[in-house]
């Protein structure tokens, strides 16, 4: 009888530390929650309707020709590195709403040929996005530089170079440099999780 | 240094983009000649405006891009315009360019003049 409540607690024991391995949360955005739009003009509430899944979050916007490029290749190529029924998603997030409608980052979905599950570009309402901004600290500051030069609305930003792994349960895992990280280093730090 | 004549250009490529948005065209510039040389300035029908720009990291860990008004390239020497630094900047593309495409850039150098590029499209 006493070896059988010991064994009990042994395997109680044993679980309990299994379930806290694992990297360190750097922060908890289950309480959150941000209505955007998909580059579908589909209505998405991040981070709630990702729970259950993995996901990776880059943060650009579309007029950013290098920085911004290379953070959705580097999702693009983590995702062709993980096994085919991985569930793994891969969301990016703009944060120039007013010039990044849906439709917008459906071209641009394209030109990567992301423009599929379990690809979403997001954008939403002014507010929101900034919001969301302050949340996951991604720092933005327009510059007009080219403004002159030009009849159109050209702007650049000057932003945070950011990619985030947010586990199945909302979780902040890890957070990167998100131009410059190896792939490499995405996938091993998945395989953690 | 391997050998070669004059301005030669290696491993350029460029981001896809879609139509009215940006991409940039990344390459390595060597300088087998016998003079110093800069490049000035680079053209497309591919793109509205083509500039040459560089990526910089600011103090606050956010990174920037700014405009440069040409590229010194020493003699004998390569110079790199890659991902996070200098790099051609094609704004407000005239048609979007996917991965497998290409277009025509022409570069202008200061003394050496004009070379032009077939610039594949890639990821």
């Amino acid at each position: 009888m006493k070896f059988r409540y010991l064994f009990f607690i042994f395997i109680t024991l044993l679980i309990s530390t299994l379930l806290s391995c694992g990297p360190d949360r750097l922060d908890d955005y289950s309480g959150d929650s941000y209505e955007l739009v998909n580059q579908n003009g589909e209505t998405v509430v991040f981070p709630d309707d990702f729970e259950g899944n993995p996901v990776f979050v880059g943060f650009i916007y579309t007029h950013c020709p290098d920085i911004c490029s290379f953070i959705t290749s580097n999702l693009k190529k983590v995702h062709d590195e993980l096994d085919s029924d991985d569930d793994t998603q891969f969301i990016l997030i703009t944060f120039d709403p007013e010039r990044d409608t849906p439709d917008v980052l459906k071209s641009y979905a394209s030109a990567f040929d992301m423009d599929t599950e379990p690809y979403h570009f997001l954008t939403g309402d002014t507010e929101t996005i900034d919001e969301l901004m302050r949340r996951v600290n991604v720092r933005t500051n327009i510059t007009d530089e080219l403004a002159e030069k030009s009849d159109q609305d050209i702007y650049f930003i000057n932003h945070s170079d950011k990619i985030l792994l947010i586990d199945s349960r909302s979780r902040l895992v890890f957070d990167y440099g998100g131009s410059m990280t190896p792939v490499e280093i995405f996938i091993e730090d998945h395989q953690k999780l | 240094m391997v050998d070669g004549d004059g301005i030669e250009i290696e491993g350029a490529w460029a981001r896809p983009g879609s139509e009215g948005r940006m991409s940039a065209a990344y390459f390595l510039i060597t300088n087998f000649t016998d003079e110093d040389d800069r490049l000035l300035s680079a053209e497309s029908d591919v793109a509205q405006n083509v500039e040459i720009h560089e990526s910089y990291e600011q103090e606050n860990d956010m990174v920037g891009m700014r405009e440069l008004e040409s590229v010194d390239i020493p003699v004998q020497s390569t110079i790199r315009l890659e991902q996070g630094g200098m790099h051609i900047m094609l704004i407000q593309l005239t048609r979007s360019i996917s991965d497998g495409d290409s277009f025509e850039l022409t570069l202008n150098f200061e003394n050496y003049g004009e070379v032009v590029l077939d610039i594949p499209v890639r990821l």
